[in-house]
C-alpha cells in the first residue's frame, strides 16, 4: 500500500480512538447531570437546565463515540452469508458496500452543515480594504438560534458537535476502506 | 410508480443490501436518504439530519446507556455468581434442576436490567460452563440461556417498552407493570417445559447427587441471602419511580448507581471494572443509537409516502377482515419480519406503521405493548437475524456450534408463541396489574 494511506489509517484510527475514549467518560457526566436533576427536584427547586444539557451530552456521547465503535467492529451486520466468507471475500464486498455507508454519512454531513450555518446565522460579509484591488472574504455570525424553552440554550454547540462527529465517522469509513483494500491485496495493516 | 410499489422496493432493497453483510445502520440510512433524494429532490437532504434532532428530543432514550451500563456492572463484577450458586444448591436434586435454576436466575437478572445483553453475558460465562460440566445436553442449555435472557425485555425495567412507549404515547410505568405477569408466566412455562423434557429423557438434565450438594444447612440458608441483592436493587430503582418521586430517566441512573454500590459492597469494584464496563456500554449504545438514527430517517420517508394509510387501507378496505383477524395477521407479519430485520430497526420502522392501526381498531395499546414485546423476544431468537443468536455465537465455548445455537431455540420459540396466544386470548394477564395499581 502507498505510504500516505498507511499514515492516514494510523492518524485517523488514533485520533478516533482518543475522541472515543473522551466520549466514553461522558456517560459519567450524563449520570451527574441527571443525579443533580433529581437532587434539586427533591430539594424543591428543580434546575431548569438539566434536561437539555443531558440531551446534548447524550448526542455527543453516541456521535463522537461512533467512529471508535466502528473501528472496534461493534456495529451489527446481518451475517447470514457474511459469516461463512473468507476474510478476503468479506473485504471485497465491504470495499463496495462501504460506499453506501459513505453516501449516507455525506447526506448527514450536508444536513448538519446547513443546520449549523443556520444556528450561527452565518453570512458572507466581505471586508473592503482601500489599498487592495479585491475585497477580503469574511464570514460574520448573525442571529443565533436558541431552543424555545425556559433555559433557552444556544443550539450551535450541539450542531457543531454533530457535524464534527459525522465527519469523523466518514474519515473512519475511509480508513476501513483502506484496510479492506489492503486485505484484498494480501497485506496486513497493523 | 405507485407509492406502495416504492415502499415495497425500498424494503426489498434494504433486505438485499443487508445480505451483503454491510453494517446495518449504513444500509438502512443509505436506502432512506437515497430514496428521499430520488423522490423529492435536494429539498429532502435534511432527511438524515433531522432524524438526529428527533433522536435528541427522545428524552427517555437516555435510559439506554444507563441500563446497558447497569447490566455490564452486574455481569462483570460477577455479582450473579452467588445467585447462581444458590440455585445450584437448591435446585440440583430436581430433574433438569440446574436449567430450571438458570431460568430463575434470568428472571432475577431481568428484574434488574432492561435488555437481554446482561442475561446473555451472565448465562454464557457463569451458568453455561457449569451446566456443560454436569453433563447437561448442550442444545437444551444453549436454548435455556437465550430464551431466559430474552425475558429481560418483558420483565420491568424494559428498554423495548420504553421505545414502544415513545411510539405509542403510553405511560412507561403502566407498560412496565403490564409486563410483570406475562413475564413471570412465560418463565413458569419455560420451567414446566424443562421439567417435562427432563422427566421424559433424564439424560438431558441429570440429577445432581453426592459431592455437588455437600453444602450444609447453614451454607444453604446463607446462600439464600444472595437472592436479596437483586430484590434490593429492583426496589431501590422501581419504588420511587412508580410513586412518581423520580422520572424514568432518573430511575435508570439510580439503578446504575445501585449496581455500582452493590459491586462496591461485595468488594469487587475496581477502576479497571468501571472502565471496561464503560467501554462496552459505549460500544453497545453506539450500535443501538446509530441504527435508531438511520431507522428514523427510513420511517420518515415511509411516512412521507403515506405508508400508514396504505397499510390501513389494505387491511381494512381491501381484505375486509375483522379487527382480530387483522391483529393476528399483523403479529404473523411481525414474526416473519423479525427473522430478517434487526430488532431495533424493526421497532422504529414497523411499529410506527402498526401502532396507530391497532389504536384505530379499538384495542388497548398497553396490552398491545406486551404482545409487541413478546414478538420482539421471539425475533431476538429466530435465525438468521436474532440479536441473542449473535451474542451467543460471540460468547459460547467452541464445542457449541452454530447449528446447536440455531436448533436450541426452536422449542423455546414454540413456548413463547404459546405465551403470546395466551396473552392475546386473556388480556387480563397483562392488564390486571396496571389497572389494579391505577385504582
Amino acid at each position: 500500500m502507498p505510504r500516505f494511506t498507511l499514515t492516514y489509517v494510523r492518524v485517523i484510527d488514533r485520533m478516533n480512538y482518543g475522541i472515543g475514549r473522551f466520549a466514553m467518560y461522558l456517560l459519567f457526566v450524563l449520570m451527574g447531570v441527571l443525579l443533580w436533576s433529581s437532587i434539586t427536584k427533591a430539594a424543591g427547586s428543580p434546575a431548569n437546565w438539566t434536561l437539555e444539557i443531558a440531551q446534548f451530552v447524550m448526542v455527543a456521547y453516541y456521535v463522537l463515540g461512533g467512529p471508535w465503535s466502528m473501528q472496534e467492529g461493534s456495529h451489527v451486520r446481518m451475517d447470514l452469508l457474511y459469516e461463512t466468507w473468507t476474510p478476503q471475500r468479506k473485504a471485497w464486498w465491504d470495499a463496495f458496500t462501504v460506499f453506501a455507508l459513505m453516501f449516507y454519512l455525506c447526506v448527514l454531513i450536508w444536513g448538519a452543515w446547513d443546520s449549523a450555518v443556520y444556528s450561527l446565522g452565518l453570512r458572507y460579509n466581505p471586508i473592503e480594504v482601500a489599498w487592495l484591488p479585491f475585497d477580503l472574504p469574511w464570514v460574520r455570525t448573525g442571529f443565533m438560534e436558541r431552543a424555545p424553552t425556559a433555559f433557552r440554550p444556544y443550539l450551535w454547540p450541539v450542531k457543531i458537535v454533530m457535524l464534527l462527529g459525522f465527519v469523523l465517522m466518514l474519515l473512519q469509513a475511509i480508513s476501513c476502506l483502506i484496510r479492506d483494500i489492503a486485505t484484498i491485496r494480501g497485506e496486513a495493516i497493523p | 410508480m405507485s407509492y406502495e410499489m416504492i415502499a415495497v422496493m425500498m424494503f426489498s432493497t434494504m433486505l438485499l443490501m443487508m445480505l451483503t453483510g454491510q453494517r446495518v445502520f449504513g444500509v438502512i440510512g443509505f436506502v432512506a436518504t437515497a430514496s428521499a433524494l430520488w423522490l423529492w429532490g435536494t429539498s429532502a437532504q435534511t432527511m438524515g439530519f433531522s432524524a438526529a434532532i428527533t433522536l435528541m428530543k427522545w428524552y427517555p432514550l437516555l435510559t439506554l446507556p444507563m441500563f446497558i451500563f447497569m447490566g455490564y456492572v452486574l455481569s462483570e463484577s460477577r455479582l450473579a455468581e452467588d445467585l447462581y450458586r444458590m440455585f445450584h444448591v437448591w435446585f440440583g436434586p430436581v430433574p433438569g434442576g440446574l436449567a430450571i435454576g438458570t431460568i430463575l436466575l434470568m428472571v432475577l437478572i431481568s428484574a434488574m436490567n432492561g435488555l437481554s445483553v446482561a442475561g446473555m453475558a451472565i448465562g454464557a460465562t457463569i451458568a453455561l460452563p457449569e451446566l456443560l460440566k454436569r453433563g447437561y445436553d448442550k442444545r437444551m442449555i444453549t436454548g435455556v440461556i437465550q430464551a431466559g435472557s430474552s425475558l429481560g425485555i418483558l420483565i420491568p425495567p424494559s428498554v423495548v417498552l420504553v421505545l414502544y412507549s415513545m411510539i405509542a404515547r403510553q405511560p412507561v410505568s403502566q407498560l412496565w407493570l403490564a409486563g410483570v405477569f406475562p413475564g413471570l408466566m412465560m418463565a413458569a412455562m419455560f420451567v414446566l417445559y424443562i421439567y417435562i423434557r427432563c422427566k421424559i429423557t433424564p439424560s438431558l438434565g441429570p440429577v445432581l447427587a453426592g459431592d455437588d450438594l455437600v453444602a450444609g444447612r447453614a451454607e444453604r440458608y446463607r446462600l439464600l441471602g444472595a437472592g436479596a441483592l437483586p430484590f434490593l436493587i429492583f426496589i431501590v430503582m422501581m419504588v420511587p419511580f412508580i410513586y412518581g418521586y423520580t422520572s424514568l430517566v432518573e430511575a435508570s441512573v439510580v439503578g446504575a448507581l445501585a449496581a455500582v454500590a452493590a459491586a462496591a459492597i461485595k468488594g469487587r469494584l475496581t477502576w479497571k471494572l468501571i472502565e471496561s464496563c464503560a467501554k462496552s456500554t459505549l460500544m453497545i449504545s453506539c450500535m443501538f443509537m446509530w441504527i435508531i438514527l438511520a431507522a428514523l430517517s427510513f420511517g420518515a420517508v415511509f411516512d412521507g409516502l403515506g405508508a400508514v394509510k396504505a397499510i390501513e387501507g389494505f387491511f381494512i378496505g381491501q381484505l375486509g377482515l375483522s379487527p382480530w383477524e387483522i391483529l393476528i395477521l399483523m403479529q404473523l407479519s411481525y414474526l416473519i419480519m423479525g427473522m430478517f430485520l434487526d430488532d431495533t430497526a424493526m421497532l422504529v420502522i414497523v411499529a410506527p406503521l402498526y401502532v396507530p392501526l391497532v389504536g384505530v381498531l379499538g384495542f388497548d395499546l398497553i396490552w398491545y405493548g406486551v404482545l409487541y414485546t413478546i414478538t420482539c423476544q421471539i425475533a431476538y431468537l429466530t435465525p438468521p437475524f436474532g440479536y441473542n443468536l449473535f451474542l451467543m455465537r460471540a460468547m459460547a465455548p467452541p464445542e457449541i456450534g452454530i447449528r446447536d445455537i440455531y436448533a436450541s431455540v426452536l422449542p423455546f420459540v414454540g413456548v413463547m408463541i404459546l405465551a403470546l396466544v395466551l396473552v392475546m386470548m386473556f388480556p387480563q394477564i397483562a392488564l390486571w396489574l396496571p389497572q389494579y395499581v391505577n385504582q
